[in-house]
């Protein structure tokens, strides 16, 4: 080791003789070589006078460690000016690379003494901890390294990566409630079926010492053998988990009885040392290039690029993830559950989130008309909805950890005492029957099915590991694809050094330098799902909250999603709550090429990794709402969506190409309709505005079936032709209005030349526009694309109208079919 | 290594245990806490019968009574350089871990003979010279005592099989 001069000498200092050779043996605290310095001091002399007088003082430096002196860097008559210096080099038998409990692992000696001489702690010297299962072991960074190199090479080998498995709500959900026990033991329950499989298991060394003997209930999440059969053979798995070592033990047990996936390979609270986050590092110190993260947290990881977040396991509905108390607070995102719901579910925080998500969708069930049978089956997803936010609460001071696991132990208790569960089976079974009766009143069209049958809570119906698997799959062959990439050119780059061609390189690189970097390779396939694609987020993130570092805003980012506040020209779709008509997405329902979709189809683009299809996504838009502010001839926000974003907008000229488009679109259908019929339909819009606008959430529970997106583009095209009147033309919002009301008075044969020549005049992307809209329901490429498709305007226009002929056709049918209504 | 201790202990006890069997309690009372318990040098094995209790103080503002109870117990402590038995508890790349009683020991690398090596695709990872030897979780295992620390109630130990005999 080397030894370097310290701090604390009185610098310079002249060495004067060297006491040891090279390959002497020295003891500690042996001298290595004598100095001087020179100092002024102040002396007396016999008649009292003092004076500074400069002196010399020769002194000896020790050594500080044992071993066999390697080499001199000083010689005699060296004057070192300062510390830090390199002064000699000393072989240790020992450099205490590995150390268990203060002690050196490889030659006992206890590390944590210190004494005058000590420069430097020899705990020091080894401070990453890297095991999984306990804390005292220490290594050093370089043997770390190179067993980080050791661990790759071996996976390389045998082609696997490295898979950190998170346990509640990503693969398993656990609850306390005895009520599942009961349901087990109950052939008649309706919750048997699903129950049936759950498994139950006390731990031992439970802390919560007043819930003695508590039974935990398991549910494995479907598909979870097969998963884990499937990707052990890519990954080598890791469990990394919040829960106790104890809990974490028993459930790895259920899971995995033959040790065969997981092995030892557990790191729990108790190992991970702060109960905020979760760090790559605490297992992989050195390097993350072959890691990969399943959780249902992104938060937790700080969105780490290795992370894959899955969506939140809920069987047991409102239990929440019984070990989340520990972790940052959660909040809670609104849910699309149905509107008298709506209240209740709205920023709540934490675990009463969950709770009363839980107790929303119940109501939404019983709220739901009885022709929906199918209705209970998308509950698995709904209760997915409850987002997180990283709210980083200082360290782990004792009061806070004391605070937490009170809180687990109350979640405990609240689960045992008041079994939530139980309580919305019975409600369930109560909307049920009110359901019946009302049916049976109304005597609705569509006739119910077997509806006598009790429906059941709980579902079984979770498929989100099936996805996994198979993103796992993809990363996993993209990145081996890559490997064998690197490795060929790589092995190529060789033949060509051997050939005697001379090489830059010196050295081949080990094999393990061109290792590709799963941070690098996973974003990449992310980034394409949703890329292109802008979102707005509406009703679904609680308000005092900022929405760009929303849990689902990060989330949507992550795979390539730009995020927004406002709509915009960029805007492609807006994730909406179908129960909440809010002003953004009443003026989203303005632009048919902003698609409206619930929050569901976000979560399943994440989940697949693939763009969904957006149709059965859709919200259905009401015409009234449409009405209500069509007719208002001074509704301010729609202004900002035509100007504001327009004049900001980087590309000017794509987004006004892009409403033009829209213009063209609108135009067909509005000259089918009369003059008259425009009147009365203007006079109707008014008088909806008049009296439904103050009370929307009225108007949105009617829920009337006569949907007609027809509707919504007369209104803005009346608004438009309105807006041109009230304002002059000349800028370029005022051409803009001018388009729009040639489109909307499309028998003035000059302003439809003149845009004829405009479209002329700009080569754009319409015809990319066009059929993104003509397939409204389809994946669309980048809609808002601002100048890629460089076409010319004739083709546009043909595209154009071939588009206007179909979406003409489909919003006649739809008038008839409300006509008849 | 075992030994015959003698040992004192101040035991407070509750009023509600105040009664004829009062001894009986301070008896339960003294065997559940100290038993198994670690002073960081030993660990008390097992309480012997023959105690004796002093006069019981009532502690003032509680009510609790104090009662100081000498008692002999077997201790067990480790030395360095012992040769003990123990346990795999965990085996790991840089080593394995070893229970031996109320002791933790680490056997490192370097501390294992250098025909046994790791082998991590063995499920579960084991250290194996590929014959007869294998060193997996949950086998037993003899080491010798290297280097001991204790901190407040545990105890640490570096152990090593590298010698004749051992392993």
């Amino acid at each position: 080791m080397l030894v370097e001069s310290p701090t604390g000498l009185h610098y310079p200092i002249t060495v004067v003789e060297l006491a040891k050779k090279p390959h002497d043996d020295i003891q500690r605290g042996a001298p290595l070589f004598s100095y001087y310095y020179e100092t002024t001091v102040t002396e007396g002399d016999k008649y009292g006078d003092e004076k500074e007088v400069k002196k010399k003082f020769r002194a000896s430096f020790e050594s500080s460690k044992a071993g066999t002196l390697a080499e001199w860097f000083i010689r005699n008559g060296t004057v070192i000016q300062r510390a830090g210096a390199k002064l000699v080099e000393i072989d240790e038998p020992c450099t205490h690379e590995t150390q268990f409990a203060g002690m050196c692992a490889d030659c006992g000696k206890d590390m944590t003494q210190e004494d005058y001489m000590t420069d430097r702690r020899d705990v020091d010297r080894a401070t990453v901890n890297m095991t999984h299962d306990n804390t005292s072991l220490l290594v050093s960074k370089k043997e770390a390294l190179l067993a980080e190199e050791d661990a790759k090479r071996r996976l390389l080998g045998v082609k696997k990566l490295s898979l950190i498995v998170d346990l509640d709500q990503t693969v398993i959900h656990t609850t306390c409630e005895r009520t599942i026990a009961e349901w087990q033991n109950d052939p008649n329950n309706p919750n048997y079926e699903a129950v049936k499989e759950v498994r139950s298991f006390q731990l031992a060394d439970d802390r919560l010492a007043n819930v003695a003997a508590n039974w935990y209930y398991c549910k494995l999440r479907p598909g979870l053998k097969e998963f884990l059969d499937k990707v052990s053979t890519m990954y080598e798995l890791h469990i990394y988990t919040m829960a106790t070592r104890a809990y974490a033990q028993a459930i790895a047990k259920i899971i995995d009885p033959d040790r065969v996936y997981f092995g030892d390979r557990i790191l729990s609270r108790d190992e991970n040392g702060t109960d905020q986050v979760k760090t790559l590092h605490r297992l992989f110190p050195v390097n993350t290039d072959m890691v990969l993260v399943i959780d249902d947290r992104g938060d937790i990881w700080q969105w780490s690029d290795n992370l894959v977040k899955v969506r939140a396991y809920n069987f047991f509905l409102g239990a929440g993830d019984i070990n989340a108390s520990f972790l940052p607070k959660q909040v809670g995102v609104i849910t699309d559950a149905a509107p008298t719901a709506v209240v209740e579910s709205t920023q709540t925080v934490g675990n009463e989130a969950e709770e009363s998500t839980g107790e929303a969708q119940v109501v939404s069930i019983a709220a739901k008309p009885p022709e929906s049978i199918v209705a209970p089956v998308s509950n698995g997803v709904l209760t997915d909805l409850e987002k997180q936010l990283l709210t980083m609460s200082g360290g782990d001071n004792p009061d806070l950890l004391e605070r937490q696991s009170k809180e687990q132990e109350q979640v405990i208790i609240s689960q045992q005492t008041e079994r939530p569960l139980l309580q919305k089976q019975l409600a369930l079974e109560q909307a049920e029957q009110t359901a019946e009766a009302e049916e049976a009143v109304d005597n609705a069209e569509a006739p119910s099915p077997e509806q006598h049958k009790h429906k059941s809570l709980l579902h079984d119906d979770d498929d989100e590991l099936i996805y996994i698997e198979a993103c796992l799959r993809r990363v996993h062959r993209a990145f081996f694809d890559e490997y064998r990439k690197k490795r060929t050119a790589h092995q190529g780059g060789r033949i060509a050094e051997l050939r005697g061609e001379k090489s830059p390189k010196k050295r081949a690189p080990d094999d393990l330098e061109i290792v590709p970097d799963v941070k690098t390779i996973m974003p990449r396939m992310k980034q394409a799902v949703l890329q292109g694609v802008s979102i707005v987020f509406s009703g679904i993130v609680p308000l005092g909250i900022d929405v760009q570092h929303s849990d689902i805003a990060l989330w949507a980012k992550s795979f390539g999603a730009q995020v927004s506040t406002d709509l915009n020209k960029q805007t492609t779709h807006v994730v909406a709550n179908p129960s909440r008509k809010t002003t953004k997405v009443k003026k989203a329902s303005r632009h048919p090429q902003i698609k409206i979709v619930t929050t569901d189809w976000l979560l399943q683009c994440f989940s697949k990794w693939e763009r969904a299809d957006e149709q059965p996504y859709l919200i259905p838009m009401d015409p009234d709402e449409h009405g209500a502010h069509g007719g208002s001839p001074d509704l301010v926000p729609f202004d900002d969506l035509e100007e504001g974003p327009l004049l900001s907008a980087e590309d000017e000229d794509g987004a006004i190409t892009g409403e033009e488009d829209e213009d063209e679109l609108q135009s067909p259908v509005n000259v089918d309709i009369s003059d008259e019929t425009w009147q009365s339909l203007g006079d109707e819009f008014q008088d909806f505005m008049n009296e439904s606008d103050e009370d929307e959430d009225e108007g949105t529970g009617s829920e009337t079936d006569s949907v007609n997106s027809e509707n919504s583009v007369e209104t803005s095209s009346t608004k438009r032709s309105k807006k041109k009147r009230k304002r002059g033309t000349g800028s370029v919002d005022g051409s803009e209005a001018d388009d729009s009301d040639a489109s909307v008075s499309s028998s003035t044969g000059s302003k439809l030349q003149r845009k004829k020549k405009r479209v002329l005049e700009r080569v754009t992307s319409l015809t990319n526009v066009v059929s993104a809209d003509k397939s409204s329901g389809l994946p669309s490429p980048d809609t808002t694309g601002p100048d890629e498709g460089q076409e010319n305007g004739l083709g546009g226009e043909e595209d154009d109208e071939d588009g206007d002929a179909e979406l003409e056709a489909e919003l006649l049918a739809e008038l008839e079919r409300d006509d008849d209504e | 290594m075992f030994f015959l201790y003698e040992l004192e202990k101040t035991i407070q006890l509750h009023p509600s245990f105040f009664g004829p069997l009062i001894r009986s309690h301070i008896h339960r009372e003294l065997l559940a806490k100290e038993e198994g318990s670690n002073t960081g040098k030993y660990t008390i094995v097992c309480i012997l019968d023959s105690f004796e209790v002093s006069e019981g103080q009532v502690v003032a503002g509680t009510g609790h009574a104090e009662y100081t109870v000498h008692y002999k117990a077997v201790v067990w402590r480790p030395f360095r350089g012992e040769i003990i038995d123990g346990v795999v508890s965990s085996v790991i790349r840089s080593g394995f871990f070893v229970e031996c009683g109320s002791l933790q020991a680490f056997v490192g690398r370097s501390m294992i003979p250098s025909e046994i090596k790791y082998d991590a695709n063995a499920t579960p990872p084991q250290w194996t010279d590929n014959a007869e030897q294998i060193i997996e979780k949950g086998t037993q295992i003899r080491i010798k005592i290297k280097g001991l620390r204790s901190e407040v109630d545990k105890m640490f130990a570096i152990g090593t099989m590298k010698e004749d005999y051992l392993g």
